[in-house]
């Protein structure tokens, strides 16, 4: 590798690997989510976790270990992105994902308090490691539909899925 | 200040860049994949390259030839969500993104029904929540049509229909007027789920009871026990007979079998028996034969 | 040398010491319950040697020697002695081991005495005593126990039907997807309670409700809270509580707190949890002729009744006292020994304080039952 560009890819993982500053979080009004009413403190820690959830995943994907993913997971969401991380474990590659910004609005709160669905304009960085070696950083805008359910200590994320813009 | 200086680290860096890490023009991706469905890349140029395609839905690599199209067959990619592309040669790297949507129409849903018992005659007691899916568990965000559907022993069939937006769909139900087992359906496609809802009876509203001699024992009785609309109490709910009779008491907690509770108390002239179910208190009676 | 040093050297001087004494010279009782040995430690040369000899026997559960020991052993078999101790159905006694026994002469003559032997039976659930009034006769150079048999009534072969309500519970399974959400836990509440200083410490008791339509395992936690908001305790209610409770059913319960005085309490925080359950509406027990005698000896007594057809390997009943005012003010409890067969009363007797007893106006009593295969 030129030597240019190795200072760059080290400036870059080292950007990454600093952990640099919190995501910037904007949350909509809530005051229309339904059909259930959604309490200020439920609200509070649908978007904590939510968040946290984030921190799991990069986390998880970064060091290719799926129990992180048990605390802030659960269902289908834990499953598929456990897969990924076996399949990235299985090619010798590494992704880390550092989110920038997330702007959430909560959309349903289904009446029997089961399950709670928000919408998150979510801007990150991604970078593919191959061996020990970056191939590629790339900064993504997507739109993730997230649907939590409670359990006896957290809400954990059971879908979490980008949707087409 | 530290967010200041990265981003003009960043700047610094991504000027000193060599050009050709920002080009995507020699990389010709689909906008978006249904996912579960064949797709290919399309790359130009000469020589070997490795083809990345990540997302937190899949992780997929390819040593691919520059120049040529590289096909990726049904089921490569079922997983929704947007991917990022790399194709890495030896010279420069080509990024790209694209987005793999849900298959349609939805062939699979996850059913909330609650509450699974309440009270008979309860408008909009009964809740139903539908989150639809494709074949490979992703959730289908075009609107698809769901059907719930609630029926009972007696009374008529409800059905509400709802359209799903951004993958779930909701309704409210009436309990029915009579006790008994409701069978709640939602239906989308060729999909459904059931869930058994059970419509029980309020407190009991009356209580009355009877005696009469049973050998030298006395059986009492109650009349069936109802709640104020007129349904009948379950069969198991207990009631208590009491009996005191000279400074002694002798009780019993027998269940209500078809609808009323029976049992036989000892025979004493001047005994009163007094009967009770939960907080209810029924009828006294005074033996004095 | 300091003095934690010896005073640590001398108590283990003195336990190796009591150890040597105790096995070197061990309690009749003792030795006899140990099984060390054919030969008891002295011949049936006086009354209270043959109570002795025998009630060892009886803690052996050496039934044989027992057996043979007694005066009056052509009055019944060896197996309806043993039943007697022991139960011919599955009850506590059948489970139990005897703990102590103490002896007590009456009544003394040159070739008759009475002796009072009171029997210690260790079972899960707590001691429970066998109070027996012995004659004991002297033949030749030997005395021995008249035992006063108490034989099981037997139930005659019969066909009894039983058709009372049976729950089954059907739970989601692992494969059942996420939305397929088990059956509601049952809905109980509490309907009274009543925190008290007694016995140096705080009881918390109370009745439940099962204001559901289906069956319910409960308990009760309550957490005693100070001034400031701290839990001072937290304790539950144990086995003072029926845990099976039918619907509509109503449960005492009660619950201790030692070492904490209510004058440190602000306020308690109750949890009554329950869970869904199989259970059976069956046995249907009647508790006939409750009565309190008055203090000094305050006792709750009754006789337990199986209406139905299974025999009830061990009944647990649980009496609530009130005032004149209605007000709950004692929860008080006793395991029957015996086993409850269908249609043959089983007396209890439920102690009660003496102080409480004076100011009981009404009470009720309810019952828990356990049969061998069934826990209801």
């Amino acid at each position: 590798m030129k030597p240019p560009l190795f200072i760059v890819c080290s400036l870059f993982a080292a950007m990454f690997a600093m952990g640099s500053d919190p995501p910037a979080v904007r949350v909509e009004p809530a005051d229309s989510v339904g059909p259930r009413r959604l309490e200020k403190q439920t609200e509070t820690a649908v978007i904590r976790d939510y968040l946290q959830a984030w921190g799991s995943f990069s986390g998880a994907f970064a060091q290719n270990r799926v129990d992180l993913l048990d605390r802030d997971f659960t269902g289908t969401a834990k499953e598929k992105l456990a897969d990924t991380i076996r399949e990235q474990a299985k090619l010798g590659i590494h992704t880390r994902y550092r989110d920038t910004a997330h702007d959430l609005q909560l959309v349903f709160y289904s009446p029997e308090g089961l399950s709670i669905q928000l919408v998150d304009t979510v801007e990150y960085d991604v970078q593919i490691i191959d061996g020990q070696k970056i191939q590629t950083t790339q900064h993504v805008r997507a739109r993730y539909v997230a649907v939590l359910t409670p359990t006896e200590v957290r809400w954990k994320v059971r879908i979490f899925q980008a949707e087409s813009e | 200040m530290k967010s200041r200086f990265t981003f003009l680290l960043s700047g610094l860096v991504l000027a000193a860049m060599p050009p050709t890490l920002a080009q995507t023009s020699g990389l010709r991706l689909p906008k978006t994949v249904e996912a579960g469905s064949a797709f290919s890349i399309q790359s130009s140029g000469t020589g070997k390259a490795v083809l990345y395609i990540v997302g937190p839905g899949q992780a997929l690599r390819r040593d691919v030839r520059l120049g040529e199209t590289t096909f990726f067959a049904p089921g490569d990619l079922h997983n929704a969500g947007r991917y990022v592309v790399a194709l890495v040669g030896d010279a420069s790297t080509e990024d790209g993104a694209f987005d793999v949507i849900a298959a349609s129409p939805p062939v699979a849903l996850s059913f909330l029904a609650k509450p699974s018992r309440l009270a008979v005659n309860l408008h909009e007691g009964i809740s139903g929540v539908v989150y639809v899916f494709d074949t490979f568990q992703n959730l289908v965000l075009t609107p698809a049509q769901v059907s719930f559907q609630l029926s009972g022993i007696a009374g008529a069939v409800q059905t509400r229909t709802a359209l799903t937006r951004i993958g779930v769909a909701w309704t409210k139900m009436n309990s029915a007027a009579k006790e008994g087992a409701s069978q709640f359906v939602a239906r989308v496609g060729d999909a459904a789920s059931t869930r058994v809802i059970q419509q029980v009876p309020g407190d009991a509203c009356h209580l009355r009871m009877s005696a009469r001699p049973s050998g030298e024992r006395l059986a009492v009785e109650t009349e069936p026990v109802r709640d104020c609309s007129g349904n009948a109490l379950p069969d198991g709910t207990i009631v208590t007979f009491t009996e005191t009779y000279k400074g002694s008491e002798s009780t019993v907690d027998v269940p209500l079998k078809r609808g009323v509770a029976r049992t036989d108390m000892p025979a004493y002239s001047g005994a009163k028996i007094s009967v009770a179910t939960g907080v209810l208190i029924g009828n006294e009676i005074r033996w004095d034969k | 040398m300091n003095n934690g040093r010896l005073l640590a050297i001398v108590i283990a001087a003195a336990t190796v010491a009591l150890i040597v004494v105790g096995t070197v010279w061990p309690v009749p009782s003792a030795k006899a319950m140990a099984g060390s040995g054919a030969s008891l430690l002295r011949s049936s040369s006086s009354p209270q040697a043959a109570v002795e000899n025998l009630a060892a026997e009886i803690g052996r559960q050496a039934w044989g020697n027992a057996y043979s020991s007694l005066a009056n052993k052509s009055e019944f078999t060896e197996i309806e002695f043993v039943r007697d101790l022991t139960g011919s159905y599955p009850s506590l006694r059948t489970y139990a081991t005897l703990d102590s026994f103490d002896l007590r002469p009456l009544h003394a003559s040159a070739d008759e005495a009475q002796i009072q032997l009171k029997l210690r039976w260790s079972t899960v659930v707590g001691a429970f005593l066998d109070t027996r009034e012995l004659r004991v006769v002297r033949t030749g150079d030997r005395w021995g126990v008249v035992w006063p048999i108490v034989k099981e009534p037997r139930v005659p072969p019969q066909v009894i039907p039983v058709t009372y309500l049976r729950w089954d519970v059907i739970y989601r399974g692992a494969e059942d997807d996420w939305g397929s959400q088990d059956v509601e836990a049952p809905h109980v509440r509490i309907v009274d309670m009543h925190p008290v200083d007694r016995g140096g410490g705080v009881v918390i008791m109370g009745e439940l409700l099962n204001e559901d339509v289906v069956p319910a395992f409960v308990t009760v936690k309550a957490t005693l809270l100070a001034k400031n908001g701290s839990a001072l305790s937290t304790e539950d209610s144990f086995d003072k509580i029926s845990h099976i409770l039918l619907p509509k059913q109503v449960t005492p319960f009660l619950i201790a707190f030692h070492d904490v005085a209510l004058s440190e309490v602000d306020s308690v925080h109750m949890e009554p949890s329950s869970t869904l359950i199989a259970a059976s509406a069956d046995p249907v027990i009647e508790i006939e002729d409750q009565r309190l005698s008055p203090a000094p000896k305050a006792t709750l007594n009754g006789k337990l009744v199986n209406q139905s057809g299974q025999a009830v390997s061990v009944a647990h009943v649980l009496g609530t006292f009130y005032d004149k005012n209605g007000q709950l003010i004692w929860v008080a409890d006793q395991y029957v020994d015996r086993a409850l067969l269908p249609q043959t009363p089983v007396a209890f007797a439920m102690s009660v304080p003496a102080d409480i007893a004076v100011k009981v106006s009404s009470e009720r009593a309810i019952t828990t039952t356990y049969s061998s295969g069934r826990f209801q």
